[in-house]
């Protein structure tokens, strides 16, 4: 039987192909790995190490995100409007307002975008810069006065009506610096500046933008786990506060479960479904100090104090790439709704303990709320 | 006016240190972080790293070496973290810049698109970005003498 030099080509380079896989293989498994143990760098003059701005688990940091926000109606109570800078007859602080106005908030919401972009993202340095934008917007209906029997709301100043005609607007910038010290220490600065107000296009006066400021000192004790104290000059609940920060990340072993705090801003758990999907749990505080232009007079500024507490729960899951989307899902809880008059737009420390009296005490019924979004993140 | 024209000197020297040809890049790099050595090597025409020594080689928990647990992919997992390939086709793009390649992350099991810039002749400059430069991070990398 003649056998074809194809068909001997054919088994010879099989053998071959058979034979060579165990070479390249051993190649592999060979490689003498302690050649590399004892080396050097060419150059080791000015060699620091430094702390990663990150642990590992924490979720997706989000370079721009765009969202809705949506409260379920609610109650809305209003105060007579005392304006103590210029009277000194205001509410004090352990008082009760009385009950001018009521209303009904069909719609509280928004939209919110977020932006955070690194300008300098080296080892040694992280500085991400950011603008944003949260609109508040009301639809209310239902306003009923005790003010003057009869009265309808375009012949006094009512703060629903403001409210459903103009709705609140913010407008913030926000400046973040990483500084690691060490292979472990690390400083966080951020400062940002707000203007926020019933303003439209025309804006409002620029002394009534209003500045924040927060410094952590933390140490990465790991892949894992890091912490940091600090201390925050904050509006976080409506009115200028001086608290405080204490930061704690950590992430368990098998990476499912986590924390992400920075007390008293946001204190969150998580857990991961996978590396793709994963849901917080906790809650945030959410504040402004808002002017309200129709209620400045003279060269005051009439601002209402909107702090909230939020409970929620948060899916976070990955689209495509880097697209992130989220719902959110939890109840907002009405902190501080009151009005405060500030002379010549000055902001003034209240604080926890102060007694400087209010020129409005307002009060809103807890509600439902939702947020859904989509954020480019990294990864 | 000396020391301008020192400043001067020294501002042209630095441009001066950009890389020769394309295969400076290969030999033994040092992360920022000094956990790991990375071979890179031109691999017909692409330049490619690879890990070739940990300080902490093996899991503390199993006492055996490291895998790759956190890729995505399930089949990688058991696959050595030593002699895995982090770095990945890299094309030099003249003056001192390896582009269009990608940089995998063991820490994290993200793979980012990255470019390399030569700084001198012993520091890489490796940034890792999620679609444009903009988005992403620089490391610092340092070269190790080959003995």
């Amino acid at each position: 039987m003649a056998i074809s030099f194809k068909k001997v080509f054919c088994f010879l380079v099989l053998i071959y192909a058979i034979m060579a896989i165990p070479v390249f293989a051993q190649e592999e498994e060979e490689e003498d790995w302690s050649k590399y143990d004892d080396m050097e760098l060419v150059d080791d003059k000015n060699v620091r190490r430094f702390a990663k701005p990150t642990i590992v688990g924490l979720s997706p940091t989000r370079f721009l995100s765009v969202s809705w926000d949506m409260q379920m109606p609610y109650q809305m109570t209003f105060s007579d409007i005392r304006l103590p800078a210029s009277s000194g007859t205001g509410w004090r602080v352990d008082e009760e307002g009385n009950v001018a106005e009521t209303a009904r908030a069909r719609f509280t919401g928004g939209i919110r975008f977020n932006s955070n972009i690194p300008v300098i993202s080296k080892s040694n340095i992280v500085w991400q810069t950011g603008l944003n934008y949260m609109r508040v917007g009301y639809s209310i209906d239902e306003i009923q006065t005790n003010r003057i029997t009869g009265a309808s709301p375009s012949t006094y100043l009512s703060l629903p009506a403001v409210l459903n005609e103009k709705g609140l607007n913010n407008i913030n910038w926000t400046n973040t610096v990483f500084l690691p010290m060490s292979e472990q220490h690390f400083l966080i600065l951020q400062g940002a500046m707000d203007l926020s107000g019933t303003y439209d296009f025309g804006f409002q006066p620029l002394e009534t933008i209003r500045w924040s400021l927060a410094a952590v000192y933390g140490k990465r004790v790991s892949e894992l786990k890091r912490w940091g104290v600090g201390i925050a000059r904050t509006y976080r609940v409506g009115n200028m506060n001086y608290v405080p920060v204490i930061m704690y990340d950590v992430t368990s072993t098998n990476r499912k479960w986590g924390t992400e705090i920075l007390f008293p801003a946001r204190v969150h758990g998580r857990y991961a479904f996978n590396k793709n999907s994963l849901l917080l749990f906790g809650y945030e505080l959410e504040g402004q100090s808002y002017r309200v232009n129709e209620f400045s007079i003279n060269d005051n500024s009439f601002e209402i104090r909107r702090g909230e507490l939020r409970p929620r729960v948060e899916l976070q899951k990955q689209l495509r790439g880097p697209f992130w989307a989220h719902f959110q899902a939890g109840y907002r809880i009405d902190w501080s709704f009151d009005a405060d008059e500030l002379p010549g737009g000055r902001e003034f420390f209240r604080g926890f303990f102060g007694n400087q009296e209010f020129g409005m005490k307002n009060t809103l019924n807890n509600a439902l709320y939702f947020n859904i979004g989509i954020s480019f993140v990294t990864l | 006016m000396k020391k301008l024209i020192l400043i001067l000197s020294l501002s042209l020297l630095g441009t001066m240190a950009i890389a020769q040809n394309a295969d400076d890049i290969v030999g033994v790099w040092e992360p920022g972080h000094g956990k790991a050595r990375v071979k890179i090597d031109n691999i017909d025409g692409k330049y490619y790293g690879r890990i070739v020594w940990l300080k902490e080689p093996n899991d503390p928990e199993t006492g055996k070496p490291k895998t790759d647990v956190n890729n995505p992919d399930a089949s990688m997992k058991s696959v050595p973290l030593r002699g895995y390939r982090i770095l990945k086709d890299f094309e030099y793009k003249g003056k001192g810049e390896w582009a269009e390649g990608t940089i995998y992350d063991p820490e994290t099991g993200n793979t980012y698109s990255s470019v390399i810039t030569w700084k001198d002749d012993n520091t890489l400059d490796i940034r890792g970005f999620v679609g444009v430069k903009t988005f992403g991070r620089s490391d610092t990398w340092r070269r190790l003498k080959v003995n």
